[in-house]
């Protein structure tokens, strides 16, 4: 009887998470309606998508600014900023925060204001070394005119006080300024991006395929070498700080496989002015079934890699101490191109355990490329995000 | 002495009365005992503490039973009548007087006098004249409408002895009538007691234990077990 | 002292059992009844209070206004304040089921934001079989979840007034409900597993959709940003609120119900009070009676050395030990009665006020003590002239023997000036203006004048006796030469029998009075043939104007005519004010007792203020408006209508018995003007002539489903109202039962004594003829005698006191007026069975007097 229940809620867990897509903030989303309803319900939620999302397909090109905004039709979208910031003395952060866009097909045809016909999640956090773990708090809510938006034609998105625009005098053009608050009760920010270049489309001109079969896409491109100020709050102290990030925005209807168990995927800025996307799906046996990667030089130009072109090879394991979990927090990067690439993290604990709220556990920090030298040392190229999810339902098993 | 009542045929008759009082064996208080008061007749009962005297004056009221013989009041015969007819007999033919008077202190004198009479439902005028005529004859028609609360203790036995007379009863029953009183009062209240009983022709039985009070009496009966001893002229 | 106290004094009490009993049983049932209303109340506000804690949850503030709810614009402004952390919109729907008299609140929620505000509302859903639209269960406009209690309750069938069956709401997992007159069913996707009482939980969107309540809220429960306290918020907040909104903190829930069902409450302590009042009267006559008999005991004690305060202080404890005793009694008494009023009637004391609550008896240590001390008070209360009295008595003069066998009974001649005074002060306290809405002069006027009837008792029997001197039997005679020489017996014995009677009398003058009054006026206001509604004002059910059309359109119906009710906030003093819009002429009725169904001519000038009020739409207001807000006809009536301020101008004032809390009459169309809600409540149907009204409530029932109506005649309605008063009554009724039997026991524990302390009397009687049953028709004719005094006076101060209630209690309770109306024939009826009664009494508890040997009788010295 147990076993059957343990099972369910895992079973329930992973595959509300391979529903709603990508990263950390699905898992969120996933684990909050893992609250309100028990596992055996969401198990069958690999129901095949309803013909009301569009679905994602190659060929249809993106338009900015009009894409930069939300596209309520489909149904999951995110806005997701992660980078390195420094304040004057020197010390080195990692922030993240993320703005999530869920269609429901519930209420559409409710004149209700309150019809939760589209959901606006958001999740923030800062990694700090000084205290040796993540801080992090999350939103929800359902869109409600003012008080939770995504807006169409331009970044415009906010839950519960925390809001992600595009800002400054142009907000017509791809080259506007982000600008983010973040408010939670143990830190806070406000900063603002700055593009200086045009979107870095992913995949084919920004259709991305997730796994072998094209249906499990999304349209999806990235804001690298985004130049990054403002201000950090951690507690009651306030630093005015500087640094780079990185922004993702994806949109998909049908993003996952059944078969994916988890993800790793990295966002990088590299020291050259250049960035490095990568991420690989794991089957339920951790195996790769699907990679991809898309490394941009300065000027904006991109190379692309193909799923047989990335390799992810796991070089060091952490355990957590508060949830047990196994994470291999430092990797070794085969890229097609003959480089191979390592990464370390900030530090290690960079574990998300919000089992007291949502209910999800994974990994998302702070992480430094380091590429080898001809003279057997290595060198520091880039810095970014490393997420990793799914793996704390294996161990559990 | 006057004598004249022995020509009458007798008030009160007790033939052969007896009374035990219940206990393990039960106490004979009296046996056989014999007593013939004529009308205008007064006969004083005395007695050592406990020997039954006022057990034997309820019995002749009939408020206790006899264990055995025979009362007559006026030629009627008492013991056989239950409870109501007694008490109605009483109404009539029976005159008391207690030691503690017991006058109503919530009615006038007039109205304690006329009491009896009310209850031999007399009309109220007749009642009330013949209380007051009865107040007047013992020396208190002037206060006839007073309250009671005023008077001394030998004016309230005069009250009581109005009230025993006043509906012309067969027989007249005292029970220590001058034991609450000082010897002066007492000596009054009785001589006031005899004339009116003998006025009004009635028989007289006086319980005291005081001889004083006894010798005025017609006669003095000593009560024992074996009966009553004529004393008067010990006494 | 203490061995002298248990040997003299406290074994005295056993020596006397009925007296020492009945007054102890006096005291108890005062204690009991005043106890038992505190408890249901104090349990019953307790119960409200949880369910309002569980459902504000960890809310700081509260915002509410109109109970049929407010504009969800206020809402976003709210929730993107600083002060405030979380906002969590809430609707609540009184949800009518269909065929079934009772509702389900559900409470429309937004999952997202309960979580922080009210985790006890958290849904969970089941695990059913069709997985399908399951995913966002609880965002699912179709899903509502129950908790334990309400699945239970929906689970079972009802029976109706009508004595029929309704079926149960919740069948294979749906439960059926109504919004306006039509039925839809929700799937019951699981269970609210922390909420512990009737309720359903259901996304907010859905509950604006099928209860269409689009754009509105019935509560908005604000979590404050960390610093931030409630005062301030309230303060920096208030700026933006419209009219007929108001921020409270959730706990002023409970004190706002507890202050609408204060005047109600204190009317009824005061009737426990007056029952406690009779209780200490009853001690007062034992103790006064014990005392007189034990004259020489005590005068005997006194000679033999014992100090005047040592005696004083062996009575007051033999009162205290009595009421104590009787303290005792009550309180494990009143909490008998608490409980059983909880199982049989609930906890709204049966005026409705917590309709619905199921509330656990509570032990409350303070409450009992607290009434354990009035007992002893009572007790001691009522020992204190007596123990005076015994205790200042010279010894020599009471131990002389053949002392006045009722020496000692007070001494009450002449005295009429006190018991005026008495009364000329009640008439004062009448002047007083409430406080709080609670009439205290009202209350002190009804206790100076039951003390000023008790005090006048002698001076009334003077004033009778003489008329029934006629009597002829001697019986009759004794009795009354007894009574007119000793009225301070008449007092002993009757005190209890004043308050009692006076208390029954004015209640029944009173309750009389609004009875016909409440009859009048339900008369008045439903003229019309049929009355048809789909739901109470603030229920799910309710007629628009395509309803209307349907209803005009049956054959038969001459004219229909709507009202709309809604219930207002107007200020955190006055949280409940109700407005009825529907014409004031036609098929309702408007009972005015000031103004005219016409606009006043006569337009305040005070009121101008700058504005030509003669434009102003016409409002008609309830006595209770009239009397809260000092304004009468011409005067302007300020309502916060649609979210923002309307100024009405006063036509008239209506006699208003249905809402104690205020209430104003407008035009419909008016209304609709000023708000756009076109909702209707209720319609009143006018016959054409020749139709019966059972054909058109057939034909209604067949076009709209029997199940979504309430079809009455307003014959029906009368009935049902009175029905209600008379429920509402009931309590009161029991009550005064109370108080009369106290008054009787004042009668038999007065003859019991004095049937001991007159034995010398009797036997004096028995000898001089009296039989046995002539001293028992003595004792009877005495105390018949005793209780007529009794009930006249009681009548008399009944007859004030009954003015004082209708006058002054009720007008600044409820601010209602009500017509007099003497149930004469009940009255004497009351009077007379009570004198019968008190005779019998009387014989019973005189029977050892006639037990007693005539013989021994007369010789007893004492």
């Amino acid at each position: 009887m147990m076993d059957t229940r343990k099972d369910a809620q895992q079973r329930g867990f992973c595959n509300a998470s391979a529903v709603i897509g990508r990263r950390c903030a699905a898992l969120l989303w996933a684990a909050l309606l893992a609250v309100l309803v028990p596992a055996p319900l969401l198990a069958a939620d690999v129901a095949p998508a309803q013909a009301s999302y569009p679905p994602v397909l190659a060929g249809k090109a993106l338009s900015f600014p009009h894409d930069l905004g939300a596209h309520p039709d489909y149904r999951t979208e995110w806005w997701y900023i992660t980078g390195w910031l420094h304040d004057a003395a020197g010390e080195e952060r990692g922030f993240q925060l993320t703005f999530f866009r869920v269609r429901t097909l519930i209420g559409e045809d409710n004149p209700s204001r309150f019809a939760p016909s589209q959901l606006i999640l958001a999740h923030a956090a800062v990694a700090d070394p000084a205290t040796g773990r993540l801080r992090h708090a999350e939103r929800a809510a359902r869109a409600y005119p003012e008080l939770a938006e995504a807006a169409t034609g331009t970044t415009q998105v906010g839950v519960g006080g925390w809001s992600l625009r595009t800002d400054g005098g142009a907000p017509d053009s791809d080259r506007a300024p982000y600008r983010t608050h973040i408010d939670a009760q143990d830190f806070a920010f406000d900063l603002v991006f700055e593009p200086g270049r045009a979107p870095l489309l992913n995949g084919r001109e920004g259709f991305s395929q997730k796994a072998p079969d094209p249906i499990n896409a999304s349209y999806y491109y990235s804001r690298p070498q985004l130049r990054t100020a403002g201000t950090l709050r951690l507690d009651g102290e306030r630093f005015a700080v500087k640094g780079h990030a990185w922004l993702d925005h994806e949109w998909s209807s049908e993003i996952l496989p059944a078969a994916a168990s988890g993800w790793d995927w990295i966002g990088i800025n590299l020291h050259d002015g250049g960035s490095l996307m990568l991420f690989q799906m794991r089957d339920a046996e951790g195996r790769a079934m699907w990679a991809a990667g898309t490394l941009g030089d300065k000027a904006g130009k991109a190379r692309k890699f193909a799923a047989d072109e990335v390799r992810f090879e796991p070089l060091r394991h952490w355990t957590s101490p508060r949830t047990g979990v196994r994470y291999p927090v430092e990797w070794r990067l085969h890229l097609a191109d003959g480089r191979t690439l390592q990464l370390r993290p900030l530090l290690d604990d960079q574990e998300l355990d919000s089992r007291s709220s949502t209910g999800a556990v994974y990994w998302e920090g702070a992480v430094r490329l380091f590429e080898a030298q001809a003279d057997g040392g290595e060198r520091e190229i880039g810095q970014g995000y490393l997420e990793m999810t799914g793996y704390a339902e294996r161990l559990n098993m | 002495m006057d004598c004249h009542f022995l020509l009458l045929p007798p008030m009160l008759t007790a033939h052969a009365l007896r009374k035990t009082l219940p206990g393990t064996p039960p106490r004979v208080l009296f046996d056989t005992l014999e007593l013939q008061v004529g009308a205008g007749e007064c006969v004083a009962i005395v007695g050592e503490s406990g020997s039954g005297k006022s057990t034997l004056l309820n019995c002749l009221a009939g408020l206790e039973p006899v264990d055995g013989g025979r009362i007559e009041v006026g030629g009627q015969r008492i013991e056989g009548l239950d409870e109501d007819a007694m008490a109605r007999l009483r109404r009539s033919a029976y005159g008391f007087v207690f030691q503690a008077f017991h006058i109503l202190p919530h009615l006038s004198l007039v109205q304690n006098v006329a009491l009896p009479l009310w209850l031999l439902r007399t009309d109220d005028k007749e009642a009330e004249a013949r209380a007051r005529t009865m107040l007047t004859r013992v020396g208190l028609g002037t206060r006839a409408d007073d309250p009671p609360h005023e008077l001394s203790g030998g004016e309230m036995q005069r009250v009581a002895i109005a009230r025993a007379l006043v509906h012309r009863p067969r027989l007249v029953l005292a029970d220590e009538p001058t034991g609450n009183l000082d010897p002066v009062r007492a000596s009054d209240v009785l001589d006031l007691l005899l004339e009116q009983i003998r006025d009004s022709e009635a028989a007289g039985v006086l319980v005291t234990h005081s001889r004083v009070a006894a010798r005025r009496a017609d006669r003095v009966l000593e009560l024992g077990v074996q009966g009553l001893v004529d004393i008067t002229e010990r006494a | 002292m203490s061995a002298t106290l248990h040997r003299l004094f406290l074994a005295s009490l056993l020596r006397r059992r009925l007296a020492t009993a009945l007054s102890l049983f006096a005291i108890a049932l005062g204690v009991a009844l005043g106890l038992a209303v505190q408890l249901i109340h104090s349990a019953a506000i307790d119960e409200f209070g949880r369910g309002m804690r569980l459902i504000a949850g960890e809310a700081d503030l509260q915002l509410v206004g109109a109970r049929d709810g407010f504009d969800e614009a206020i809402y976003p402004v709210l929730a993107a304040r600083a002060e405030v952390a979380e906002a969590s919109p809430v609707l609540v729907i009184q949800a009518r089921l269909p065929g079934r008299e009772d509702a389900l609140e559900i409470h429309g929620v937004d999952l997202f934001r309960l979580a922080r505000v009210q985790p006890m509302l958290l849904p969970r859903a089941a695990a059913a079989a069709d997985a399908a639209d399951t995913r966002f269960a609880a965002l699912q406009p179709d899903n509502i979840f129950l908790s334990d209690e309400a699945r239970a309750h929906l689970s079972e069938s009802q029976q109706l007034e009508s004595g029929e069956f309704a079926a149960p709401a919740l069948r294979g997992g749906e439960l059926v409900l109504q919004s306006g007159v039509r039925s839809f069913a929700l799937r019951v996707a699981g269970e609210v597993p922390a909420a512990s009482a009737s309720l359903a939980v259901m996304d907010i969107a859905g509950a604006q959709q099928h209860f269409d309540r689009i754009g509105v809220l019935s509560r908005i429960d604000l979590k404050l940003a960390a610093g931030v306290s409630a005062q301030m918020a309230r303060q920096s907040l208030a700026t933006l609120l419209p009219p007929g909104l108001s921020l409270r903190v959730p706990e002023a829930a409970a004190s706002e119900l507890s202050t609408l069902s204060r005047a109600y409450r204190v009317n009824l302590t005061m009737l426990a009070a007056i029952a406690l009042l009779t209780g200490g009267f009853l001690v007062f006559s034992t103790q006064l009676l014990s005392v007189v008999r034990r004259r020489r005991e005590f005068a005997l004690l006194r000679a033999l050395g014992m100090e005047r305060r040592q005696l004083l202080r062996g009575l007051l404890a033999e009162g205290a030990a009595v009421g104590l005793a009787g303290g005792l009694l009550g309180v494990a008494l009143g909490h008998g009665l608490a409980a059983a009023a909880f199982k049989f009637v609930g906890g709204d004391l049966g005026a409705g006020f917590f309709r619905g609550t199921q509330p656990q008896l509570q032990f409350d240590a303070m409450l009992v003590v607290g009434y354990l001390l009035l007992g002893i008070a009572a007790g001691v209360i009522g020992t204190w002239l007596p123990a005076r009295e015994a205790s200042r008595v010279a010894p020599a003069r009471a131990l002389k023997a053949g002392e006045g066998e009722y020496a000692g009974l007070p001494q009450v001649r002449g005295g009429w000036r006190p018991g005026v005074g008495l009364l000329v002060i009640a008439g004062l306290a009448c002047i007083l203006p409430p406080l709080n809405d609670i009439p205290i002069g009202g209350y002190g006027a009804v206790a100076l004048t039951l003390a000023a009837a008790v005090l006048l008792l002698p001076t009334i029997a003077r004033g009778v006796l003489p008329v029934l001197r006629r009597g002829r039997a001697l019986s009759w005679r004794l009795a009354h030469a007894r009574l007119s020489a000793t009225p301070g017996q008449a007092v002993v014995a009757g005190a209890g029998v004043v308050a009692s009677v006076a208390l029954a009398a004015a209640m029944a003058i009173m309750v009389s009075s609004f009875r016909v009054s409440v009859d009048d006026w339900l008369a008045q206001v439903l003229p019309a043939d049929l009355y048809v509604r789909a739901s109470v004002s603030s229920g799910s059910g309710y007629l628009d104007g395509d309803a209307l059309a349907r209803i005009a359109a049956v054959p038969g119906v001459a004219t229909v005519d709507t009202t709309r009710q809604v219930n207002l906030r107007i200020s955190d003093e006055e949280p409940l004010f109700t407005v009825l819009a529907r014409p004031v002429r036609g098929n309702w009725g408007l009972p005015l007792i000031a103004g005219s169904s016409e606009r006043p001519a006569r337009v305040n000038a005070a009121d101008a203020a700058g504005e030509i009020d003669a434009d102003l739409p016409p409002a008609w207001i309830s006595e209770a408006t009239a009397d809260r807000r000092q304004i009468g006809v011409g005067d302007r009536l300020t309502l916060p209508l649609g979210g923002q301020l309307r100024h009405f101008i006063v036509a008239g004032i209506w006699r208003d018995y249905a809402r104690q809390h205020g209430a104003a009459l407008i035009e419909s169309a008016d209304y609709v003007a000023l708000t756009g809600d076109q909702r209707i409540n209720d319609a009143a149907i006018s016959l054409a002539p020749g139709s019966d009204a059972a054909t058109v409530a057939a034909a209604l029932r067949a076009d709209f489903g029997a199940e979504h109506l309430s079809i009455a005649l307003p014959g029906e309605i009368r009935a049902l109202s009175l029905q209600i008063f008379d429920r509402t009554f009931l309590i009161t009724y029991l009550m005064e039962a109370v108080t009369v039997m106290i008054g009787l026991f004042g009668i038999a524990t007065t003859f019991a004594a004095l049937a001991t302390t007159r034995e010398g009397e009797f036997g004096m009687l028995r000898h001089l003829g009296f039989t046995r049953a002539d001293i028992g028709r003595l004792i009877a004719i005495e105390g018949a005698l005793t209780a007529s005094l009794g009930v006249i006076a009681g009548l008399l101060a009944g007859a004030a006191i009954a003015w004082i209630l209708i006058e002054i209690v009720n007008r600044q309770s409820f601010h209602w007026s009500m017509d007099l109306a003497v149930p004469w024939g009940a009255l004497a009826l009351f009077a007379s069975s009570l004198i019968v009664l008190a005779a019998l009494v009387a014989r019973l508890a005189g029977a050892r007097a006639m037990q007693r040997s005539a013989a021994l009788a007369v010789k007893a010295d004492w």
